[in-house]
């Protein structure tokens, strides 16, 4: 009443309030009424998750203690996930990798470390089987809609060196598989356990005994050696396929939902895209999601995550993740279109699965990947101009080469090519078996000082490479620079026309970074896309990731 | 003189003025008004709808369901609303989030909030007896655990821990499987049961060898985690009792035995999964289909909550009864521990009481649930007993067995944890 009647003490009594609120310590302020959620998850469901989590926070949905949640979704790779939070680099509270395979890891390792798993309950949030997408005719060219098709016969093909010459079909070259690199992507793990379970003509009790056998290795060997590059984005391979069409890739290990995603007019695809089923089993990507059981996450948390997984099961987000092409996780939400044969898959399928091999097996798969996996020849192109000099740029580009340097495996090769107004071959062509320790020293060594000779330099690498073919091996070149061409004698039509990819006479590889706000990005976009290979924005604080990235390809 | 500031009069005029709107708004913010204490200050700034009641949903699920009544009135005989917790096993979830609801909603339960607190038996019994003061009664699966429980919280609070119990639902152990991959099993084993299904495990080519069926992969069983889970435990028990052809009697002699152990660790060694809660794995075979799991066991209830779903997916399923049986029964535990005062008793016997209600166990039964209460039919037109027929579900069983002793429980999950390797 008295409020009412004097609606200025209604103006006091805010005022007051919003007093309380800023100089009393222990009581809540605005900015501090919110509980946030750090959500790490598998980058294949990124728009379903980033339009769910809007909408969660829009709803201002409150926590026990009276708290708005608040979530931030950070898409990433499976591998990469579950690494970081299980270091405790990146504090999550809730995970969701692509498959329980990365839980199963993270907690089999987190046993052995802290006597009790990173993350002990999950529920799946959506799924989706794990396919070979294959282009229509080349698909009906293996018999894919008249008889059931396999990892064996696919990956028998990948290793005839006729390629599809052996189908009646020599118009369309050599075969060409793609699948990521298994140690940071989920479809990639997948790939080379489905490809060891194909060595072994087994589908399920796969033991480390099996992986000892020679015939094993080779076999793997021979499947990798039609693998144009490896990546961490499963995402990446399947945009890059769809885009590129059929001279790009035969076929890639992707999910059923980008096959649906491809036919869904988001493309120009030459030919549809078809999900094959293989015979001997697949996988699941179930997105398992749970709360993480570590020192940083409060029980408030705890409960405010589980509340964030509810959501997202509820029947609403379930219906949208339908709509981008993944199986729903909630048995209510009936399957239906997109995930029919107009879209390229099959309701009905899978017929049955790979069994999940143990923790210590997997790993066992993992190793002999690295023993058999196709190996790379990579010439580092560093700009040492004197414009590397500012800013700390130089310092934080050696540290970022020396951290690719760092993933590439032994039975690689590596070159250094530096350049400023000239080009200085510092290292050509070392095994890193014994060629790691010089090559770590001598990026270390690197300084700045002179003008900027790119297209020169990125000639000369590509034509280092180009001179020796070696299909055996992924051929790259990774550029740095952080200016524009400036003392280059090649024209950059020349260097386009020289580079241009062509998967049967050239196929170097040309990943490009531009680094810093002077470089020219619209060029370095088009070199990159000219060698179906990808371009960075690189910066002194992003460079070790973007140096991480790339040799996720190799 | 002093260097030290001093204060003008307009700047202790303006002190003064600061401390008492302080304490004014302070009067203001903790004394009850339209919403009263701290809530007004949340709700002022943060609150969408100020005057909706703090109520979880039934879908917040695993943490704590709760059917809030801070807008009703008090208990009437004893003054001020009311928390409980009730631990219990997540295959009643359904019907108790359901139950949680709609018990405030009746006269015996206004002012009465009753919080779920989702636990495995093993757990729940452990974190009682060390102390979880949010826990006023317990419903786990089963009674394989009472008498360990019992005796490990006597020992330690120096007092029996149970003050009224009640059964409130009956359910058996059955397997689930797919209708077109049943007949191709039945044609080649001609019964289902522990020993085929261990038998198609061990298959040469998996459905290859047992119905030329190559493109069915091999042969995929699954029950839950027998330490995890109380129906992974009835699974093993079943076996035991299977193989030893008894219904009664299970003895430790029967557990050691080299034979059945060998037998049970190679079952078990085939098994794709031990999953930690029977909901999940059902779930997971309706949502995975065949290419996961071609058959299960699970609860009963847990068969018939999903059959339906299943229907429109990847064909029909199939219940098949074991040979020898388990109930299930659901008990409800009001407990008497140090911290559960009388008015708690009350309110969670309360709970109990609308629990065994016919409309209560009505809706038990629509979750597959055999009524814990005599009265309630179990077959009508509508029930799921008479509509699951065509499904293979059957109200009368034979071969039930006794709940064996707890040394008896206790030895064969030692045995099961030290010689199969768990996933």
């Amino acid at each position: 009443m008295v409020m009412k009647a004097f609606p200025w003490l209604q103006r006091i009594r805010a005022a007051i309030v919003l007093l309380l609120f800023a100089l009393i310590p222990g009581l809540p302020t605005l900015g501090q009424n919110r509980l946030d959620l750090l959500f790490a998850y598998g980058s294949e469901k990124e728009e379903w998750i980033t339009e769910a989590t809007a909408a969660f926070n829009r709803a201002g949905i409150k926590a026990t203690d009276g708290r708005t949640i608040v979530v931030k979704a950070l898409p990433m790779g499976s591998g990469e996930c579950m690494d970081r939070v299980a270091s405790g680099s990146l504090k999550a509270q809730l995970v969701s990798p692509a498959s329980g395979l990365f839980i199963k890891l993270a907690n089999s390792e987190s046993r052995t470390k802290t006597g009790k798993d990173l993350v002990p309950e999950t529920e799946n949030l959506v799924l989706s089987p794990v396919v070979i997408a294959v282009w229509k005719p080349m698909a009906e060219a293996l018999g894919w809609g008249n008889k059931p098709v396999g990892w064996a016969e696919i990956l028998a093909l990948a290793r005839n060196p006729e390629g599809w010459g052996a189908l009646n079909a020599p118009q369309w070259g050599q075969f060409k598989l793609g699948h990521t690199h298994p140690e940071y992507s989920n479809s990639g793990l997948i790939s080379i356990l489905a490809e060891t379970y194909a060595a072994t003509g087994k589908t399920a009790g796969l033991s480390l005994e099996d992986i000892g056998r020679p015939e094993v290795g080779e076999f793997v060997h021979g499947i990798e050696g039609s693998i144009v590059h490896y990546g961490a984005s499963t995402g990446f391979f399947g945009k890059k396929m769809f885009q590129q069409g059929p001279g790009y890739l035969s076929a890639a290990v992707l999910y059923e939902n980008m096959v649906v995603e491809a036919n869904s007019g988001k493309y120009s695809l030459p030919f549809p895209v078809v999900a094959v089923y293989p015979k001997e089993g697949t996988f699941w990507s179930d997105h398992p999601v749970g709360v993480v059981d570590a020192a940083w996450v409060t029980p408030e948390q705890k409960a405010a995550a589980r509340r964030y997984i509810r959501f997202l099961l509820a029947p609403e987000q379930q219906r949208r993740a339908l709509a981008f092409g993944f199986r729903p996780g909630l048995v209510d939400v009936a399957l239906g279109a997109p995930i029919d044969k107009a879209h390229g898959v099959d309701p009905a399928e899978p017929k049955t699965t790979l069994e999940v091999p143990r923790a210590e097996v997997i790993r066992g798969v993992g190793r002999l990947w690295e023993k058999s996996k196709k190996h790379s020849r990579v010439v580092l192109v560093m700009d040492t101009s004197g414009s590397m000099n500012d800013g700390g740029r130089i310092e934080n580009a050696r540290k970022g080469a020396a951290q690719m340097l760092r993933l590439m495996k032994d039975e690689d090769t590596f070159s250094l090519l530096s350049f400023n107004s000239r080009l200085t071959w510092a290292m050509r062509s070392q095994p890193l078996t014994q060629g790691r320790t010089l090559a770590e020293k001598t990026i270390a060594s690197l300084w700045a000082n002179g003008g900027t000779a790119l297209y020169d330099a990125i000639l000369a690498a590509h034509e280092d490479l180009q001179k020796a073919p070696d299909n055996e091996k992924i051929s790259a070149v990774v550029v740095l620079t952080d200016g524009q061409d400036t003392n280059s004698k090649t024209a950059l039509e020349t260097l386009m026309k020289a580079i241009r990819f062509d998967s049967e006479k050239n196929n170097v590889r040309v990943f490009t970074i531009g680094y810093g706000e002077d470089a020219n990005r619209e060029v370095l976009q088009k070199i990159a896309d000219s060698t179906q290979a990808k371009s960075y924005a690189g910066t002194p604080e992003n460079i070790e990731s973007v140096f991480k990235d790339i040799s996720t390809f190799f | 003189m002093s260097d030290e500031p001093k204060l003008t009069i307009l700047g202790k005029l303006f002190l003064l003025l600061f401390l008492a709107a302080c304490a004014a708004g302070a009067w203001w913010a903790f004394t009850p008004h339209s919403k009263g204490g701290v809530a007004g200050f949340t709700s002022a700034f943060n609150s969408s709808n100020p005057t909706a009641p703090t109520t979880k949903s039934p879908t917040d699920g695993n943490s704590t369901a709760k059917s809030s009544v801070l807008d009703a009135p008090a208990i009437s005989s004893t003054g001020g609303p009311i928390e409980i917790g009730l631990a219990y096993g997540t295959e009643k979830k359904r019907w108790l989030e359901w139950a949680a609801e709609e018990f405030p909603k009746t006269a015996e339960g206004r002012g009465i909030q009753v919080n779920l607190i989702p636990l495995g038996s093993i757990e729940a019994a452990q974190a009682i007896t060390a102390g979880d003061k949010r826990i006023d009664a317990w419903s786990p699966a089963a009674d394989l655990y009472t008498e360990t429980f019992a005796r490990d919280f006597e020992l330690k609070h120096s007092r029996p821990p149970i003050a009224q119990s009640e059964q409130l639902a009956l359910t058996p152990m059955v397997f689930v499987s797919w209708g077109e991959r049943t007949d191709a099993f039945l044609t080649h084993y001609k019964e289902m049961s522990f020993k085929t299904v261990g038998e198609a495990l061990k298959a040469p080519g998996g459905w290859d060898g047992i119905a030329q069926k190559p493109d069915w992969g091999f042969y995929k069983f699954a029950h839950t985690h027998p330490s995890q889970s109380n129906s992974g435990l009835m699974a093993l028990l079943l076996m035991a009792y299977d193989y030893h052809d008894k219904t009664r009697g299970l003895t430790m002699a029967d557990i050691l035995n080299v034979k059945f152990n060998s037998w049970m660790v190679d079952l078990e060694s085939s098994v794709v999964e031990f999953p930690n809660s029977t909901g999940n794995l059902m779930k997971d075979m309706v949502l995975k289909g065949p290419s996961s799991y071609d058959c299960v066991l699970v609860y009963e209830s847990v068969a018939i909550d999903y059959l339906k779903n299943a229907e429109g997916r990847w064909g029909s399923l199939r219940v098949t009864y074991p040979r020898k049986n388990l109930w299930s029964n659901n008990p409800y535990y009001v407990l008497n521990t140090p911290w559960s005062d009388g008015r708690r008793q009350a309110a969670a016997k309360a709970f109990m009481k609308y629990l065994m209600s016919e409309p209560a166990q009505k809706m038990a039964l629509t979750h597959g649930f055999r009524p814990g209460n005599p009265a309630v039919p179990i077959l009508f037109p509508e029930s799921p007993f008479t509509t699951g027929q065509k499904f293979g579900l059957k109200v009368d069983l034979n071969g039930i067995c006794e709940s064996p002793k707890g040394e008896v429980i206790h030895n064969l999950l030692v045995g099961w944890n030290n010689n199969v390797r768990a996933h």
